[in-house]
């Protein structure tokens, strides 16, 4: 069947094809007083160096979904930008308005961190990540879900390739539901390399290791 | 995308599902409408299977071809979530939790017609390899308010359905004087599914 629309295949409109995607990360933390010394080593060292880095301040909302035996429960994470409020989407081919104010919200899945292989230099875990409208905690809640915890991320965003770096200042919500009275969580700030490649991708701890030396003695990354 | 009226297209004793839609065909072709391809709306059911859910949870998966990178997502007490494609593999992730129905695949499947500002849309209704009767939908593109078209969408749909003029749908109704999104279109499609289901088998 062909659709009026190019490029559309009307008979796998479910795709069963989602991607098998995995996350590969290296963890640190680094004291308030030496973000910035790290932020300008980050900049020398990644793509754009004469663009000011990217910044972010994300709510994220953790959601559990527990059995009532032993197994584990599933952990989803609802996250929005509270400072972007254009989508970049299509029109025509995602149905949301583009003047809507700041109704992305984004559903992560993380899976376990995979400890079947001792030998890997980063820590694997399964990763799928999907864009939603705003309706998500509700929804979620409505499935059966239930917010377990809440807290707001403010930071700093690099790229190197296909490497993405974060420094990320955590901040806790004093009173639920208001977004502007926030405490931080530590004096320090979480320092996160990661990268997003397809189940079975060789190679790609040895590229994150030998970045991460780049950082020392700032930072030291670990596999968490 | 605009205000959108989904109904159900009786199939009479004499005729069978693929003559009515021929029928329908002719019809909406006399008024001078254009056919622009295929469209198809499907739907896939997954069901709560821990007992931790307060009774059967159902959400529905949903898709359709004029929002072909959509997911739209309904669950059995109303509540919705559009988001792309990746949410199906998210709820194979909750495998534990809620699994797909067996054999609960519905999908309207058919020709898409223009005729100046309305798209008509005539799709057969199949639950798996069973097909269970006709579904027409019918829209005007450049309104988004119900109250406002209403008359107007009526109208035309009375030129070539006549006596089968449908009443608004309970999902516009509620919501008369508010612009409309294609999730009321999916809610649409979704009560109709669910009445194939409990209905009797089509011919």
């Amino acid at each position: 069947m062909t659709s009026s629309l190019p490029g559309v295949n009307l008979s796998n409109l479910a795709s069963s094809s989602v991607p098998s995607l995995q996350e590969f990360v290296l963890q640190g933390s680094v004291v308030d007083s030496a973000c910035d010394a790290l932020l300008h080593r980050l900049r020398a060292l990644c793509d754009n160096v004469d663009r000011a880095p990217e910044t972010f301040q994300d709510h994220e909302m953790v959601y559990l979904l527990r059995t009532s035996g032993p197994g584990n429960p599933v952990v989803l994470r609802a996250r929005h930008a509270r400072d972007q409020h254009n989508m970049p989407w299509n029109y025509s081919y995602f149905c949301f308005d583009l003047n809507a104010p700041s109704f992305f919200r984004q559903l992560r899945y993380l899976g376990q961190s995979d400890i079947s292989d001792k030998s890997r230099l980063v820590t694997v875990r399964s990763y799928l990540d999907c864009s939603t409208s705003e309706q998500l905690p509700q929804f979620l809640t409505d499935i059966g879900f239930r917010l377990d915890h809440e807290f707001v991320a403010k930071g700093h965003m690099f790229r190197k390739g296909k490497m993405k770096v974060t420094i990320t200042k955590i901040f806790k919500i004093l009173t639920p539901g208001n977004l502007e009275a926030l405490e931080p969580l530590s004096i320090s700030q979480l320092v996160e390399l990661s990268i997003i490649a397809p189940s079975g991708t060789d190679g790609i701890g040895e590229d994150m290791r030998a970045f991460a030396e780049q950082l020392r003695p700032l930072v030291s990354m670990e596999k968490i | 995308m605009g205000v959108t009226c989904v109904c159900q297209w009786p199939v009479t004793e004499s005729r069978t599902v693929q003559q009515t839609v021929e029928m329908l065909t002719r019809r909406i072709e006399v008024l001078g409408a254009v056919k622009t391809g295929n469209f198809c709306v499907d739907c896939e059911t997954y069901q709560s299977s821990v007992p931790t859910i307060n009774s059967t949870k159902l959400v529905h998966l949903m898709h359709n071809s004029e929002q072909p990178l959509t997911c739209f997502s309904i669950t059995d007490t109303g509540a919705f979530l559009v988001a792309d494609n990746h949410l199906e593999g998210i709820m194979q992730k909750l495998k534990g939790f809620y699994t797909p129905r067996k054999s609960a695949r519905v999908e309207s499947k058919g020709q898409r017609f223009e005729l100046g500002d309305f798209l008509v849309k005539v799709g057969i209704v199949s639950i798996g390899p069973h097909t269970k009767g006709i579904l027409v939908e019918v829209e005007y593109t450049p309104c988004i308010i119900v109250s406002d078209c209403w008359n107007l969408l009526s109208e035309f749909m009375q030129s070539f359905m006549g006596n089968q003029l449908p009443s608004m749908p309970t999902t516009l109704l509620a919501k008369q004087d508010l612009p409309v999104t294609p999730v009321d279109t999916m809610m649409q499609y979704l009560e109709h599914f669910n009445n194939f289901k409990k209905g009797p088998g089509g011919r």
